[in-house]
């Protein structure tokens, strides 16, 4: 009997495990933004939900696209909805034109997410799309380890493929923003801006610039986010909700503004989120809360130490 | 002769037009229908806007007040067996109590701290009344018994009306009094308002509080008239619709909120065959007002005619003067 339940909850702990770093990579936009701009964006959601439509649209019209491209092509859709907004809405923003200025970032970021999700709603419909999975595992056996072509076996855990592919995406996609970020001029350029304003544009860097690339870059993370994951849910205009909240759980835990908590945070609330599921016996209950627990250490950070875990004091 | 203070004769002609309104619209009662929402969405955007606007706590939980306040009515009327009214009443205060808990949760939170938290309490309480199935109904919602012992509309008409007008009257007692003056100053600069003396965590507080109350009355009274009440009314798309009434009828206005919440409520209805698109066009005509119209579209034009009443009042006070002056020489 214990047996079992440490077979289960390995299993769970390994689901949380993939879905976090997608979470991480999401999150890792939303904190990329909100360093650059000193704005939380309340459209994140919707650019997720955005880069999975937009993979799912492309792979469909263009038989034979391989998955790869069309997650980046996806990203290029929502890094133009971002920079373009950026610079239309957010603009004023950063030229210091505005009367409290974060209020308006509040109201404007929701009202793209409220205008993004109508349009999709209205273009698309209501009813969920689900796109094939971008690729088969090869199938082997090795001791304890086997796969199929969905799901690959360590022993007695199961891992999704698509989520697996996923998972490897989202890492990879870290792996070269981190590059981009800390060994690049357009990198050094972006950290000097979220250092300080001023004091960068003394030395040539546009913090205009830097600002309509930082949120594109941001939105971009979140739509290709949407584009991996779009095999593994089944994708309907809403599904930006949930994700976005999870990636503000995820940026207030690891502290606003900071990468390296962002990535911690995505796999922190990954495993949280599975762990709780395995905790609870109904189990449609325990599906229905699994947001819940997020928004619980949410709260407790909040209230604990509301700069998280790797925040600068403000 | 006096000369005639439009602002007067406007109030007065809105307010014949809304009393007499379901005589007018007595051949068509979908149309009293729309007009009782109507209201309601104003009852909830304007508080809003008193919170927001005025007291700068940019809380996404306002419908989840709303919510406390209908659910918690249906349910002690399903368990406890309350009348529909006792049920609005010890909801209300319910809806209050929890605006107390998130007010003081929230004292420390500000700005997108505060938004993110709230969203996070109403998509929590969302995903409870869903999971919790056998309590609350689940998806499918849950049935209220009806407040007034009528099939017409017409008294739930009037109630709402009363309950609009009410609300807005004591919310432009209150921020006319110290109350909206040290709201105001907390939304402006809040280190400066606590060195002058103002008690910011007893007045962040009371606007969580009589925000939610008015919020949770609200909530009660129209799940009663509707008879149903289902957890969709949570999802953050609804409160999207109340900030852009909000927004767009003019976010430091509690009459322009107001305004705007039953003039976009009659076009989304007017406007119904053309679906989803209402709402995008919505959502866009949200962020250019917020970008190019920081009032608003119609507290501007409330601002004009108050302006325009004043200029002439002082216009006609120098003639009079020079008059006096005239005649005694």
């Amino acid at each position: 009997m214990v047996e079992i339940n440490l077979s289960f909850l390995l299993r769970l702990l390994a689901d949380g495990l993939l879905i976090g770093f997608i979470y991480a990579l999401m999150a890792m936009g939303l904190t990329l933004i909100f360093s650059v701009l000193r704005v939380v964006s309340f459209a994140h959601g919707e650019h997720y939900m955005i880069g999975g439509f937009a993979a799912y649209y492309l792979l469909e019209t263009f038989t034979g696209l391989h998955p790869l491209v069309a997650i980046l092509l996806a990203g290029s859709v929502t890094f133009a909805i971002g920079a373009v907004f950026e610079r239309i809405f957010l603009r004023p923003l950063a030229e210091e034109k505005v009367e409290r200025p974060g209020e308006y970032a509040i109201l404007v970021t929701f009202g793209l997410g409220f205008f993004l999700q109508y349009l999709t709603l209205a273009l698309i419909g209501p009813h969920p799309k689900k796109a094939a999975r971008y690729f088969d595992l090869p199938a082997f056996e090795l001791g304890p380890i086997k796969a199929t072509a969905a799901t690959l076996k360590l022993g007695t855990i199961p891992l999704s493929a698509t989520r697996l592919t996923a998972a490897v995406i989202a890492v990879v996609l870290m792996l070269i923003m981190l590059y981009l970020i800390h060994h690049t001029w357009l990198g050094r350029g972006l950290r000097a801006v979220s250092q300080d304003k001023q004091a960068a544009a003394v030395v040539g860097i546009n913090p205009l610039r830097m600002s309509t690339l930082a949120f594109g870059m941001g939105t971009m993370l979140a739509g290709m986010s949407g584009a991996a994951l779009v095999p593994a849910f089944a994708w309907v205009p809403a599904v930006g909700a949930p994700a976005a909240v999870k990636s503000y759980v995820i940026i207030v835990l690891g502290g606003m503004g900071s990468i390296p908590g962002a990535m911690l945070g995505g796999l922190i609330i990954g495993v949280v989120e599975a762990l709780g599921t395995g905790l609870l016996p109904d189990p449609n209950r325990a599906f229905a809360y699994r947001d819940a627990y997020g928004m619980l250490i949410f709260a407790l950070v909040l209230l604990l130490r509301p700069r998280g875990l790797f925040g600068r004091q403000e | 002769m006096k000369r005639v203070d439009w602002r007067w004769v406007l109030t007065g002609g809105a307010l014949v037009l809304a009393l007499s309104a379901p005589l007018l619209l007595s051949g068509y009662p979908y149309w009293l229908h729309v007009a009782i929402v109507a209201y309601f969405y104003a009852i909830l955007a304007s508080s809003w806007s008193l919170l927001a606007g005025y007291a700068g706590q940019f809380s996404f939980a306002h419908m989840a007040f709303m919510a406390i306040g209908a659910y918690g009515s249906g349910l002690m009327g399903k368990y406890w067996g309350t009348t529909p009214l006792t049920g609005i009443v010890l909801s209300t205060l319910l809806a209050g109590l929890v605006g107390l808990v998130i007010g003081v949760l929230c004292l420390r939170l500000k700005g997108a701290y505060l938004a993110l938290f709230t969203i996070a309490f109403s998509e929590v309480l969302r995903l409870t009344l869903n999971a919790e199935l056998d309590i609350t109904g689940g998806p499918n919602g849950l049935d209220l018994a009806p407040l007034l012992n009528t099939t017409s509309r017409v008294p739930y008409y009037y109630l709402m009306l009363a309950l609009l007008l009410a609300s807005l009257g004591f919310m432009y007692w209150l921020a006319g009094s110290r109350f909206g003056l040290f709201f105001r100053s907390i939304r402006e600069d809040e280190e400066a308002a606590a060195a002058m003396g103002v008690h910011i965590v007893r007045y962040k507080v009371a606007a969580f509080v009589i925000t939610a109350m008015i919020a949770g009355l609200a909530g009660g009274v129209e799940a009663h008239y509707i008879g149903l009440i289902t957890p969709n009314i949570l999802i953050l798309g609804q409160m999207s619709i109340v900030i852009a009434m909000a927004v767009i009828g003019g976010i430091e206005s509690l009459i322009g909120a107001a305004i705007g919440a039953i003039l976009i409520q009659f076009s989304l209805e007017l406007l119904r065959e053309l679906g989803n698109w209402r709402l995008v066009a919505f959502g866009l005509l949200l962020m250019l007002t917020l970008r190019f119209a920081r009032n608003g579209l119609i507290y501007p034009l409330i601002e004009r005619l108050v302006l325009y009443q004043a200029r002439r009042a002082v216009i006609e006070g120098r003639e009079q003067k020079a008059k006096q002056v005239g005649e005694g020489a």
